[in-house]
């Protein structure tokens, strides 16, 4: 039951590219990343003086036994100097680098929000949620390690290493260019590092994830192993993946023992034996600056911390590129909401809606609506009524332009539905949801939507006779609603909804009704609020009670995407077809849903 | 500390792993202090010209030979000390995935999943990093602290070491201080994210309201307003975790002063010489690490405290289903149930009562009532999920608990209403139960169940991949699968709880005419709402809030007054209008 895509994700991502597209997200702030590589740089110089004092000190006073006070003083102080002001501007420019890499993960984060937002519908019906969501969040959390420890370790240590070159130089040109000999040996090293090493770490994680996987649908489906008996095979097969991701994780151990830390351990040491070989052959002809021995071996200590830094963060650095490539991947989404087109800024104020024979296919194969045109007078109700699946929701859809028909034509006002800004098209439309999909947030929030004041929102739910029961609430408009625990009925909530959609004083209602039973104690007001909302305004609503729509203008009988029958009740329940027989259906069984 | 006190048994088990780890460790620790050592002796046979050439060659390769030693040394206590820490995870992996499956579904009722994964993963690498990181952090800061210490006291100057270790005090206390206020900080900005990932998960499932109500930019603000705010506390993390390396460079670099200024003091003194001081400085070296490692070896030492208990307490849970049967059964024979009353844990209304019928070998069973009246509570109590309660289930002469819980497994083949597909290929789902099944086996209960046709379709046919990482299968596909899937178990009973609801009218009637020539002498359980699923049934009890409001034959029950009777109707009905009249 193993799949097998272990780095697959490695070779899919163009790796050059994805890095320099994340390198151009540093733009913006080139003017504090100046600074904070100025200060870097300060900084780096400040930590390398240091050991050049203690080398003065010992060759030009200590050897000689030169201790004049004032000038032991100067030294002592200003070794403690150079020391404290390191401290001090690393502290900066640490702080400076980090606050600049999560600001580019803002921009980054924001850029991606955006971006998914302007993507439509058909986007959202093919990609699943979860993965989605992780990839706002985690992929960039990810590509965040890039730029707060990989990018600001690898700079900083590259600094450190060539000012460590240069202070070598100057101290002995000869001995610092031997010990360029490193260079290439520590590039091996990291190239055999990423070769092996990282490619062992990727299979790690690809066997964690596979063994989390498995876990996860074992603990899911435990009934049915449990209903057939599979808890042996099931524990084996488990046992064998465990075992598979152990022995990557030893395999990774096994690399890094050998590349890592050891490995540059000997470089050291190599590089140690030549320094002093070189010290004590030239030891023979003339004497050696003992100042200049400490010095080496000092710098020669310090030149290799960073290296160590650098090899550790280099699995990281592959994780981050593989999250941006996902990151992007999303960012480069061309599957568009539908949005303005054309000249002008046409305004709906009475709220003709016509729909000219429309078709439509969510997936381009099998078309959910076929032919369809009706035409909905301002201020008249249009009823859509049919079983599951035959396409109400999809007409309404598509007047909401969530998605765009493949053929035919819908215009509101005359004027073709792309004609109209988004911004117009959600103001003038009210949508009323058969599940009254409420924001985490207080009651004044859920239906002010932001957009509007206090009073708006007060008058609204006056309207739709809700701030009856919400001024009884203990903290009134301000009471939390969502998903979890807020003790509202479904008929509130419901009610609530109404409020909000109200508020925008929409031309057009929409009205999703509800499937389920509402509770009865609401049930009469929620009528009553449906009524005086519909007064006016042009209204399409999905019925599945037949006995809410006896009064529509004009009532569609949507049949496997085509309209079947349409007319008014008297004129339905006349021609004896389907709607006679609903009509019979729900006179039998009361107020149940077809 | 305790928690090393607590994985004793471990490392008593691993005795030659962790014995051999540290003892190479200490090899490695003693083998570190003489380079110092050579290079000074070096430096101070250059200075006063005693320098010989066969001295440095000597000394040299003395180096190098360390250095290779070291090597192997440092690559193998890895080996022996992380290897074993492994092996640990590895061990409470298998444990707890063990216990995961003698658990009774209430386990599963008062458990997320998400909690028991977690568990399963980050429990588990806290335990692991205590086993391996803890443990080396713990022996090589002493060992290389200690010997470290020792050197310089011995072989170069007590008093020097005194001195010089005068700031090291301030280095632990000042990390262990950070330490405190990053957990604190670094737990609002884990925090922080979260929320962030709330409200990523809610618009983005809520995107069609979004768009409906225009709240694009409003929510991309709010968005912007969160991130900010992670940001924020992300930020007064850096603050506190950018202080580390200076703060240590500082108090290093006093310790170093003092080490000089002291030392040379030393020297001009006579009380030691040059090379001494340059050995001495890169003993101090030496000794930054056993200090960082100790703030740090605290924080490991925690989180793998708190994670051990979790799991053991996890590992204590025992909600196992009773298997104190002994008999094997062999057939179901007759079914015959008597139930006075049965609830869950701990609900106050019982969840049935008072049902009672007999089933001979051979007949089918239909079950049909509203959502939530106890359909499934009583298949569940038919696959011994459950404990009965007051009553009992007896298959043919014997109660249901006289035999063991793998043997009644066995004899029945259950169809779940939440159809659950493994991510594997469609052949290994339905071959769930027999998984050596040859194809044609799979085939023909693909077959049966009407699915043999969609499958291939597919491009891959039966290997297909389906579940959370292959293909998206239709809810009714995955129904047919998991009716596939039992009728290859081919037990004496089969229970289809609620699982033809999304197939359509027709595929129904094929998979009902295919049962009824597959399963001829045998027992079958089904529950519908569709009464046109259980309408050939010799037997149909109609379930209302967990009493058997009514029962009979079909031929009754369409007759009688009551809720059969106009569900029927209405069905018949619905039926009509869905094929359009």
């Amino acid at each position: 039951m193993e799949s097998k895509q272990i780095s697959e994700d490695v070779a899919g991502i163009d790796q050059k590219r994805v890095f320099w597209r994340l390198m151009s997200f540093m733009r913006p702030y080139k003017k504090k990343l100046t600074l904070a590589f100025f200060l870097l740089l300060m900084a780096t110089a400040l930590e390398l003086l240091a050991p050049l004092v203690v080398k003065v000190f010992i060759d030009d006073y200590l050897t000689p036994g030169n201790f004049e006070e004032k000038t032991m003083l100067l030294l002592g102080g200003g070794y403690l100097l150079l020391v404290a002001a390191a401290a001090a501007v690393n502290y900066t420019q640490f702080v400076l680098f980090q606050s600049i890499a999560l600001n580019i993960i803002q921009d980054l984060r924001v850029q991606m929000y955006e971006a998914v937002h302007r993507l439509g519908l058909k986007f959202f019906d093919r990609t699943p949620v979860g993965s989605l969501v992780s990839k706002i969040t985690n992929d960039t959390e990810a590509i965040k390690d890039l730029y707060v420890s990989v990018l600001s370790t690898f700079v900083q240590n590259i600094v450190y290493l060539l000012g460590i070159f240069a202070v070598m130089f100057y101290l002995n040109a000869k001995l610092a260019l031997y010990c360029m000999i490193l260079v290439p040996v520590i590039l091996w090293i990291m190239w055999m590092y990423r070769k092996y090493s990282s490619r062992s770490f990727f299979e790690m994680r690809e066997r964690l994830s596979l063994l989390n996987a498995r876990l996860n649908e074992s603990l899911q489906g435990m009934a049915i192993i449990q209903a057939y008996n599979q808890q042996k095979r099931m524990k084996r097969e488990f046992k064998e993946i465990n075992e598979s991701h152990a022995k990557a994780q030893m395999k990774n151990i096994t690399y890094n023992g050998l590349l890592l830390r050891p490995a540059v351990d000997v470089i050291y040491m190599a590089a140690l034996v030549t320094i002093l070989s070189y010290f004590g052959f030239a030891s023979f002809q003339t004497s050696v600056e003992i100042g200049v021995v400490y010095a080496f071996i000092n710098y020669l200590d310090r030149f290799f911390e960073p290296v160590n830094m650098m090899m550790m963060r280099l699995s990281m650095f592959q994780q981050a590129v593989i999250s941006a490539g996902r990151v992007f991947q999303v960012m480069d989404e061309r599957e568009m909401a539908p949005g303005k087109m054309g000249e002008g800024e046409p305004r709906i104020e009475g709220g003709r809606i016509e729909f000219c024979n429309v078709t439509f296919s969510y997936d381009g194969k099998q078309d959910v609506l076929h032919n369809i045109s009706f035409t909905a007078e301002p201020g008249t109700t249009v009823a859509l009524v049919g079983h599951t699946g035959s396409g109400k929701s999809s007409i309404i859809s598509l007047l909401m332009r969530f998605y765009t028909p493949d053929n035919g034509t819908i215009t509101i006002d005359g004027e073709d539905l792309q004609a109209y800004d988004n911004r117009e098209l959600r103001s003038k439309i009210g949508l009323v949801l058969q599940d009254s999909f409420l924001f985490a947030g207080n009651i004044h929030e859920n239906i002010s939507m932001n957009r509007k004041s206090g009073e708006e929102v007060h008058h609204a739910a006056e309207f739709v006779q809700a701030s009856k029961f919400i001024e009884k609430l203990p903290e009134s408009y301000q009471t939390a609603v969502g998903e979890r625990g807020s003790g509202l009925s479904s008929g509130q909530r419901q009610l609530i909804s109404f409020a909000r959609t109200m508020a925008f004083q929409p031309k057009i209602l929409i009205l999703d009704e509800a499937t389920a039973n509402i509770d009865t104690e609401t049930e009469e007001e929620i009528q009553e609020a449906l009524k005086k909302m519909r007064h006016g305004r042009t209204t399409i609503a999905i019925a599945h009670r037949l006995s809410t729509i006896q009064d529509a203008d004009q009532i569609l009988v949507l049949h496997k995407g085509k309209i079947a029958e349409r007319g008014t009740h008297q004129e339905l329940l006349r021609q004896n077809g389907l709607y006679h027989k609903m009509y019979l259906l729900q006179q039998g069984t009361g107020v149940e849903a077809i | 500390m305790n928690i090393f006190k607590d994985l004793m048994w471990f490392f008593k088990s691993e005795k030659k792993s962790y014995i051999g780890g540290i003892f190479i460790l200490a090899l490695v620790s003693l083998g570190q202090l003489i380079p110092p050592k050579v290079v000074g002796q070096l430096v101070d046979h250059m200075r006063e010209d005693t320098l010989t050439e066969r001295m440095l060659i000597s000394y040299g390769s003395l180096l190098l030979g360390i250095a290779a030693v070291i090597y192997v040394l440092r690559f193998l206590w890895r080996i022996f000390i992380f290897g074993a820490a492994v092996r640990l995870s590895l061990l409470l992996r298998k444990k707890l995935y063990d216990h995961f499956t003698k658990q009774s579904s209430e386990f599963y009722q008062k458990r997320r999943v998400g909690d028991l994964m977690a568990h399963s993963t980050n429990d588990l690498q806290a335990i692991q990093q205590t086993a391996g990181d803890g443990v080396l952090t713990l022996v090589d800061s002493l060992m290389v602290g200690g010997f470290t210490l020792i050197a310089m006291a011995t072989t170069i100057s007590w008093k020097l070491t005194l001195i010089s270790l005068i700031p090291m005090p301030f280095m632990a206390y000042a990390t262990s201080r950070y330490g405190t206020m990053l957990h604190k900080r670094f737990h609002a900005a884990q925090e922080a994210f979260s929320s962030l990932n709330d409200k990523v998960q809610e618009s983005i499932s809520g995107s069609r309201v979004i768009k409906a109500f225009g709240q694009e930019e409003h929510d991309s603000a709010a968005f912007k307003e969160l991130s900010a705010d992670a940001v924020r506390k992300n930020m007064a993390v850096a603050k506190v975790d950018s202080l580390f390396d200076p703060t240590i460079s500082l108090i290093v670099g006093f310790s170093f002063f003092l080490a000089v200024s002291f030392g040379a003091f030393f020297v001009v003194q006579g009380e030691m010489s040059l090379g001494d001081l340059v050995s001495f400085t890169a003993y101090l070296g030496l000794l930054i690490w056993p200090m960082l490692a100790f703030g740090w070896l605290f924080n490991i030492v925690e989180r793998g405290r708190a994670s051990y208990d979790r799991v053991m307490k996890l590992l204590g849970t025992e909600e196992v289903i009773r298997d104190n049967g002994v008999k094997t059964a062999i057939s179901a024979g007759d079914i015959m149930f008597r139930l006075e009353e049965f609830r869950y844990q701990k609900d106050r209304i019982p969840a049935l009562k008072d049902i009672t019928f007999n089933l001979k070998e051979g007949q089918t069973l239909g079950i049909t009532g509203k959502t939530g009246s106890g359909k499934t509570t009583l298949c569940r109590l038919l696959m011994r999920e459950y404990d009965t309660g007051e009553g009992s289930i007896f298959l043919g002469e014997l109660d249901i608990a006289s035999f063991t819980n793998e043997s009644v497994k066995k004899l029945i083949s259950y169809v779940p209403q939440d159809h659950f597909l493994f991510s594997a290929s469609i052949r290994e789902n339905i071959a769930f139960s027999k998984y050596d099944a040859p194809f044609l086996d799979v085939k023909e209960a693909a077959e049966r169940a009407a699915v043999h046709e969609d499958i291939a379709a597919f491009k891959e046919g039966y290997e297909t991949v389906v579940g959370e990482r292959g293909v998206m299968l239709s809810g009714g596909q995955k129904q047919r699968i998991s009716i596939a899937r039992a009728l290859l178990h081919g037990g004496d009973v089969l229970i289809l709880d609620d699982s033809l609801s999304a197939v359509d009218a027709k595929t129904e009637e094929k998979i009902l005419n295919s049962l009824k020539t597959i399963r001829s002498g045998k027992t079958t359980v089904i529950t519908a709402h569709r009464l046109s699923s259980i309408a050939h049934a010799d037997w149909i009890i109609v379930l209302d809030e967990g009493r058997a409001v009514q029962q009979g034959t079909h031929e009754q029950l369409k007759s009688d007054e009551g809720w059969y009777k106009d569900t029927l109707q209405r069905q018949a009905l619905e039926s009509l209008i869905a094929q359009g009249g």
